[in-house]
C-alpha cells in the first residue's frame, strides 16, 4: 500500500473524532448566532423585571436584583397614555377586534382567487396573477392616499369596517399568490374526476380542495394574524380613535413624555403586545415550516 | 343504450394540432380502445367525449343528440383516470358516493349503489380507509368503483393500467374484460399499450398525429393494417417492412428487393412504383431442401421467447425478424434461406403509406 492509499483509509476511532470535532462547532456556532439574536429580547425581559429604580441606577445588561412583575401590572393596567390612565390592556380588544375579521376574510377570499386562478380556466389568469404580484411589491405607503380618499367617498373611513377593508386589500395579493402555488401543486385530474361527479365550483372547494389545505392556510393564517397584528401606520391612520389597537396605544405610552420615562413599563407593554404572534410561532412553527416547504416543491 | 358518433372533431393548443378531422362511429355496447403513442390526441379526445374538454369545431353525438355544452356530470358517463384522482382527505366509501350524494340520491339508494360496486370490485374491508392507506391496485379498484355507481350507460378509461406493476396490470385486464359484458354497457378506453388494447378491444381506433389512421376489430389490425403507422406500431416485434420496386415480368407483377425478388399474387400496381412490403415474423418459414428461397441473409442473434424463439436476420441491410419453432432455431445454418407466406403478405404505397389492396 502506499502512503496516500492509507492516508484515506482511517481507522474508525480516528473519524468518530473528526465527526465529534465537527459537531462542536456547529453547535457552538449556532449558540453564537442564537445567542446574538436573543440579545435584544433577553435585555427585554431583565428591564421588565426590574423596579424603577434599579433602571435608573443599573446598567441595561444587568440582572434584576429583585424581579417582579410590578411593571407588568402597570403596564397592563395602570400606565397613563395621554390623559387615561387605564394601561394598554384596552387595546388588546380593539386589536382582537380588527384582526379577526381581516384575517378570517382576507385568508377566505385568497384560498378562493387561488382555487379558481390554479385551478379553472380563468380568463387572462396569467395577467391576473402578474397584477398581483405587482401589488404584493409596491410599498403600501405610496398607496394610503388614494385609499384614504376613497375609504372617506365610500363613508367607512375612521372606522372598523375601513380598517378591515384595508387590511384585507393589502393581504390579498401575497395569500393568493401563496394559495396559488400551493393549488397549481394538486392533480387537475382530482378537478376533472369532480365535475364528472357533478360538483359544481363552490362544491369542489369545500369538499375536495378546502380539506387538503390544512398546512397552507396556517401558513396563510401566521401570515396574515403577525401581519395585521404588527400594524402600526394603517391602524393609525384607518381605524378611527375609538379602534386603535394595542400597536398604536404601545406607540402612544413609550412617546408620552411626563415625568421620568419608566422603561420598565415600557419594556413589559411592549413583551405583552408582542406576546400573541410571538405565540402563534411557537405553536405553529412545525406547520409553518412543513406549509412553506410544501408549497415550494409542489410550486 | 349509448351509441356514440365523433364528426370532424378538431382541437389544437395554440399551434399544435392535436385532433385533426377525426370521425369515428362506435356502436352501443362496443368495447372500443383509443391506441397510439404519446402526444397522439387519443386522452383529448377522451377528454371531448367526457365534456373536460371543448372541440374548436366538429361535433359529438349521444344517441344521435349533440352534447356540445352538456357538462360532464349530464352525459350519463363513468370515468377512471390514470392517476386514480381519488378524494385525498375522503373515505374509500365517501369516494365512492360523493357523485351520488351530489345527485342527490336517497341515502339508502346510495347506500346499497356503494355496496354493490364494493361488492362486485371487492373492496368491501377498504370503505373505511383513506386512499393514502391502500396499495396502487386496490387504489385503481375504487377508482373504477366511483365510476360504476354511477350506473351510467358509458364509462371511460383514460389510461387506467398504466400505473400498476405487469402482473396486476394483467388481473385487473381480466376483470375490466369481464365488468363490460357484465354491464352491458358502451367502454371507451385510453392506452399506449398494444397488449391491452387486442385483448380488451371490441374494435380499436389506432390514433397517430392527431389522426385515425384506422378504427377495425383487433383480428383486421393484425392481419390487414390499413397504414405503414398500424403495421409499424402493432406486434411485438412489428411488421418486418420492407422496400420494394413493382417490376412487371410478362404481365405477372413482382416486387424487386434490394436483394432479389417477391411473387405477390393479386399486386396490381403500375411498373415502377415505389412499395414497402409488410411480413409479419410468423408468416416467414425456413425453406425445405432444394425449394426457392424470397429472402436469403445472415442470422444475427436468437432470443427465446418460450414457446417459440424470435431468430433476427440480416438480409441485405436490414434487419428481420423471423418466428421459429425453438427446435427448428436451435440448428440453423449461419446463413438460412426464407419463403413467405404469400396470401399474408401486405403491400403498402410508399408514397402515400397507405395499403394497396391485393386482387385475390
Amino acid at each position: 500500500m502506499t502512503a496516500a492509499r492509507s492516508a484515506r483509509y482511517r481507522s474508525p476511532r480516528h473519524r468518530q473524532s473528526i465527526v465529534r470535532a465537527q459537531h462542536f462547532g456547529l453547535y457552538l456556532f449556532l449558540f453564537t448566532a442564537a445567542l446574538f439574536f436573543s440579545i435584544p429580547l433577553l435585555i427585554m425581559i431583565s428591564t421588565s423585571l426590574k423596579t424603577a429604580a434599579e433602571v435608573r441606577a443599573g446598567s441595561v445588561f444587568a440582572l434584576p436584583v429583585e424581579p417582579g412583575f410590578a411593571a407588568w401590572t402597570r403596564a397592563w393596567g395602570e400606565a397613563c397614555i395621554g390623559r387615561t390612565c387605564e394601561g394598554i390592556s384596552a387595546g388588546l380588544w380593539n386589536s382582537v377586534i380588527i384582526l379577526i375579521p381581516s384575517t378570517v376574510l382576507s385568508v377566505g377570499l385568497a384560498a378562493l382567487n387561488g382555487y379558481a386562478l390554479s385551478l379553472w380556466n380563468v380568463p387572462r389568469a396569467g395577467a391576473i396573477l402578474a397584477a398581483l404580484l405587482l401589488g404584493a411589491f409596491i410599498p403600501y405607503q405610496v398607496m394610503i392616499y388614494p385609499l384614504v380618499r376613497m375609504a372617506s367617498t365610500v363613508g367607512i373611513y375612521g372606522s372598523l369596517p375601513g380598517i378591515v377593508a384595508v387590511h384585507v386589500i393589502f393581504g390579498i395579493p401575497v395569500l393568493t399568490l401563496i394559495f396559488c402555488n400551493f393549488y397549481k401543486g394538486l392533480p387537475p385530474e382530482l378537478i376533472k374526476a369532480a365535475r364528472v361527479d357533478g360538483a359544481g365550483f363552490f362544491r369542489i372547494f369545500r369538499r375536495i380542495v378546502l380539506p387538503m389545505s390544512g398546512n397552507i392556510i396556517i401558513v396563510a393564517l401566521i401570515l396574515s394574524v403577525t401581519g395585521v397584528w404588527n400594524d402600526y401606520l394603517l391602524s393609525l391612520i384607518f381605524a378611527g380613535r375609538d379602534n386603535l389597537p394595542m400597536t398604536v396605544q404601545l406607540a402612544s405610552l413609550v412617546g408620552t413624555r411626563i415625568g421620568v420615562p419608566e422603561y420598565n413599563v415600557n419594556m413589559a407593554a411592549t413583551l405583552i403586545t408582542a406576546l400573541p404572534p410571538l405565540l402563534l410561532y411557537l405553536l405553529s412553527g412545525k406547520y409553518f415550516v412543513r406549509g412553506v416547504t410544501a408549497g415550494a416543491i409542489k410550486g | 343504450m349509448t351509441q356514440i358518433t365523433i364528426r370532424n372533431a378538431e382541437r389544437s393548443y395554440g399551434a399544435l394540432k392535436v385532433l385533426r378531422d377525426v370521425s369515428l362511429d362506435i356502436a352501443d355496447q362496443e368495447f372500443a380502445v383509443l391506441l397510439g403513442p404519446s402526444g397522439c390526441g387519443k386522452s383529448t379526445l377522451l377528454s371531448a367525449i367526457a365534456g373536460l374538454d371543448d372541440l374548436q369545431s366538429g361535433e359529438i353525438l349521444f344517441d344521435g343528440q349533440n352534447v356540445a355544452g352538456v357538462e360532464p356530470a349530464d352525459r350519463d358517463i363513468g370515468m377512471v383516470f390514470q392517476s386514480y384522482a381519488l378524494y385525498p382527505s375522503m373515505r374509500v366509501r365517501d369516494n365512492l358516493s360523493f357523485g351520488l350524494e351530489t345527485q342527490k340520491l336517497p341515502k339508502a339508494d346510495i347506500r346499497k349503489r356503494v355496496e354493490w360496486a364494493a361488492d362486485l370490485l371487492q373492496i368491501t374491508p377498504l370503505l373505511d380507509r383513506k386512499p393514502s392507506a391502500l396499495s396502487g391496485g386496490q387504489r385503481q379498484r375504487v377508482a373504477i368503483g366511483r365510476a360504476l355507481v354511477r350506473e351510467a350507460s358509458l364509462f371511460l378509461f383514460d389510461e387506467p393500467l398504466s400505473n400498476l406493476d405487469a402482473k396486476l396490470r394483467t388481473e385487473m385486464r381480466v376483470e375490466i374484460k369481464a365488468l363490460h359484458q357484465r354491464l352491458g354497457a358502451t367502454f371507451i378506453y385510453v392506452t399506449h399499450d398494444q397488449v391491452e388494447a387486442m385483448t380488451l378491444a371490441t374494435r380499436i381506433a389506432v390514433i397517430n398525429g392527431g389522426v385515425i389512421e384506422q378504427f377495425a376489430t383487433p383480428e383486421e389490425i393484425y392481419n390487414r393494417p390499413a397504414s405503414l403507422f398500424v403495421a409499424g406500431f402493432i406486434g411485438a416485434p412489428p411488421m418486418n417492412l420492407i422496400p420494394a420496386v413493382v417490376r412487371s415480368d410478362a404481365g405477372q407483377a413482382y416486387a424487386q428487393l434490394a436483394d432479389g425478388a417477391l411473387t405477390i399474387p393479386g399486386l396490381t400496381a403500375a411498373d415502377g412504383t415505389e412499395i414497402v412490403v409488410g411480413i409479419r415474423p410468423e408468416d416467414l418459414a425456413l425453406c425445405e431442401e432444394g425449394e426457392a428461397a424470397d429472402l436469403t441473409g445472415k442470422v444475427v442473434v436468437a432470443e427465446l421467447l418460450g414457446a417459440d424463439t424470435l431468430v433476427w436476420i440480416e438480409v441485405a441491410g436490414q434487419r428481420i425478424a423471423v418466428r421459429l419453432a425453438p427446435e427448428d432455431a436451435d440448428r440453423l445454418d449461419p446463413v438460412v434461406r426464407l419463403r413467405a407466406t404469400a396470401d399474408r403478405i401486405s403491400v403498402f404505397d410508399a408514397a402515400s403509406t397507405k395499403r394497396l389492396e391485393l386482387t385475390r
